[in-house]
């Protein structure tokens, strides 16, 4: 399995999954290869419970292909609980910002291979 | 010891909707910095191409055939691609080989066409820029991107989206006076917080336009220019830097890490500070975008540059005037060509052929440009030889 595919795995577990650097400790997403810290190769899977706060999200009037034809979303970035980790994901049926103040509560709910991250609100 | 550059010719098509093909835009708008020089192609050794979308117009591995068209087949050129920021990043490129003593004399030219693919491609292709996996394929536009980063500069900064607006106001009002820019046209705050949402919280107003256009630059040493006796503009700074290429990997989403390191390198390459610079084109494909370069190039403390805007000091006759071209805001965006775009506003201001965006008296000028979301960018200073 690659990164990437491990990385959807956990998802459709409802997890987001990082790698821990077995040299420094420094944790980062898993489609990361080396350290950011020290440059090392190796890492422990670590698979965190895919659920954060909202950092910072847009609605979009004009969505790329692939998007077009769902009804309104957001694309958020969320921190991850307990972690210091950001992650980004699609979060549907969100029409205007009043439905999604900032610090919300939201979940990872799958992965989607037309939308990518599935998010919804807790 | 390297060599020094300098700017001794510049030369721009109309950026807008173009019916030309791509290879047509880059000739005209080479032919036009070729002139300006005052050279003849043979005198070009080298040629820097950069574009990003010239798929969509049916070419790639553009610089042979530019060159050949420009009947020089035997001259080696070279395409680069760093999305929005490609220009200035091949600039740097050209800029370095002439610094190196490789050529005494190469060509530096952005184009684009993408109006034809019609906005929702665009927007696609564009988001192919972004860090695919965690933003354009979770959904995120470009315009979404910078409306993210826009949402938390406004949560911690209590800037608004009026005070966006003055930005584009303040481009628009220069373009106006740009016979190549995109969008002529006056716009007011109110025009600016009336138009459609794009992507909340920023608008259509806040946002550039998809532009078709090419750039060219003659780019060569010193001793080549006095030769030449035309008038010339000296690059004294060039700086380059990179940002985690996913917003969401940023320890701040209010700055642009690239932008800060590509300024600072440039700065002490000149030996100057932000104070000393007299204009600078920024890249305003949003017009957070520009709030954030401004603070990030040290001309305004983090969180004030909002208040700055408001006050009309980034204005034409202001403290520090930003995007006397009228930005990618007005002017317009090609994306291959904006880099180059920026360094033949600094080339007209300083010889003269800027009209009545003439900045009075300025002598030292910088140009920053970014790809994507700032995961690169190239800023660089340029002096006003008498």
């Amino acid at each position: 399995m690659s990164a990437r595919e491990k990385f959807i795995a956990s998802a459709k577990k409802n997890k987001i999954l990082a790698n821990k650097c077995s040299h420094c400790g420094h944790t980062m997403l898993e489609t990361v290869n080396y350290c950011e810290k020290c440059f090392g190769s190796k890492f422990e899977s670590v698979e965190l419970e895919g659920i954060g706060k909202v950092v910072t999200y847009t609605i979009q009037a004009v969505a790329p292909e692939g998007f077009e034809d769902v009804e309104s979303y957001a694309w958020v970035i969320f921190k991850v609980d307990n972690t210091p980790l950001r992650a980004s994901g699609f979060l549907p049926r969100i029409v205007t910002p009043k439905d999604l103040p900032i610090g919300t509560t939201v979940k990872v709910a799958g992965f989607d291979p037309k939308h990518g991250l599935l998010l919804q609100k807790l | 010891m390297t060599n020094k550059v300098c700017v001794l010719g510049a030369g721009s098509t109309k950026y807008g909707k173009l019916n030309e093909s791509i290879i047509e835009i880059a000739l005209n708008a080479s032919k036009d910095a070729i002139e300006s020089a005052g050279i003849t192609p043979k005198d070009i050794q080298a040629g820097y191409i950069s574009n990003v979308f010239g798929v969509t117009d049916k070419q790639v591995h553009m610089a042979p055939v530019i060159m050949s068209n420009l009947g020089i087949p035997y001259v080696p050129g070279l395409t680069i691609e760093s999305a929005c920021g490609s220009g200035s990043v091949m600039f740097r490129e050209a800029y370095a080989n002439i610094a190196a003593g490789f050529y005494d004399c190469v060509l530096a030219l952005g184009v684009e066409k993408i109006t034809h693919t019609g906005t929702t491609q665009s927007t696609t292709l564009f988001s192919y820029c972004s860090d695919f996996f965690y933003e354009g394929g979770n959904g995120a536009s470009f315009p979404g991107l910078f409306a993210s980063i826009a949402r938390v500069y406004m949560t911690t900064h209590k800037a608004n989206e009026e005070d966006l607006a003055y930005v584009a106001v303040k481009n628009h009002e220069n373009g106006i006076l740009n016979p190549k820019a995109h969008v002529r046209k006056k716009i007011t705050v109110d025009d600016v917080m009336k138009s459609p949402v794009v992507a909340s919280p920023l608008k259509l107003y806040d946002c550039c336009p998809f532009s078709d256009g090419a750039s060219a630059i003659i780019l060569c040493n010193e001793e080549f220019a006095k030769k030449n006796g035309n008038p010339y503009v000296e690059v004294i700074g060039s700086g380059r830097g990179a940002s985690p290429a996913a917003v969401q990997s940023r320890e701040d989403i209010t700055t642009i890490p690239s932008t800060i390191s590509a300024a600072k390198q440039a700065y002490k390459m000149a030996g100057i500070t932000p104070k000393d610079i007299d204009f600078a084109e920024v890249h305003d494909c949003f017009t957070i975008a520009e709030i954030i370069d401004i603070e990030d190039l040290g001309f305004f403390p983090k969180g004030t540059a909002a208040h700055a805007v408001t006050a009309g000091a980034t204005r034409r006759n202001g403290e520090i005037p930003i995007n006397p071209s009228g930005g990618l805001k007005s002017k317009g965006h090609p994306i291959g060509a904006t880099g180059i775009g920026q360094i033949v506003e600094v080339f007209e201001q300083f010889t003269g052929k800027a009209g009545e965006r003439t900045i009075k008296n300025a002598e030292t000028a910088l140009t920053h440009n970014f790809g994507a979301t700032g995961a690169s960018a190239a800023v660089h200073i340029f002096r006003r030889v008498q």
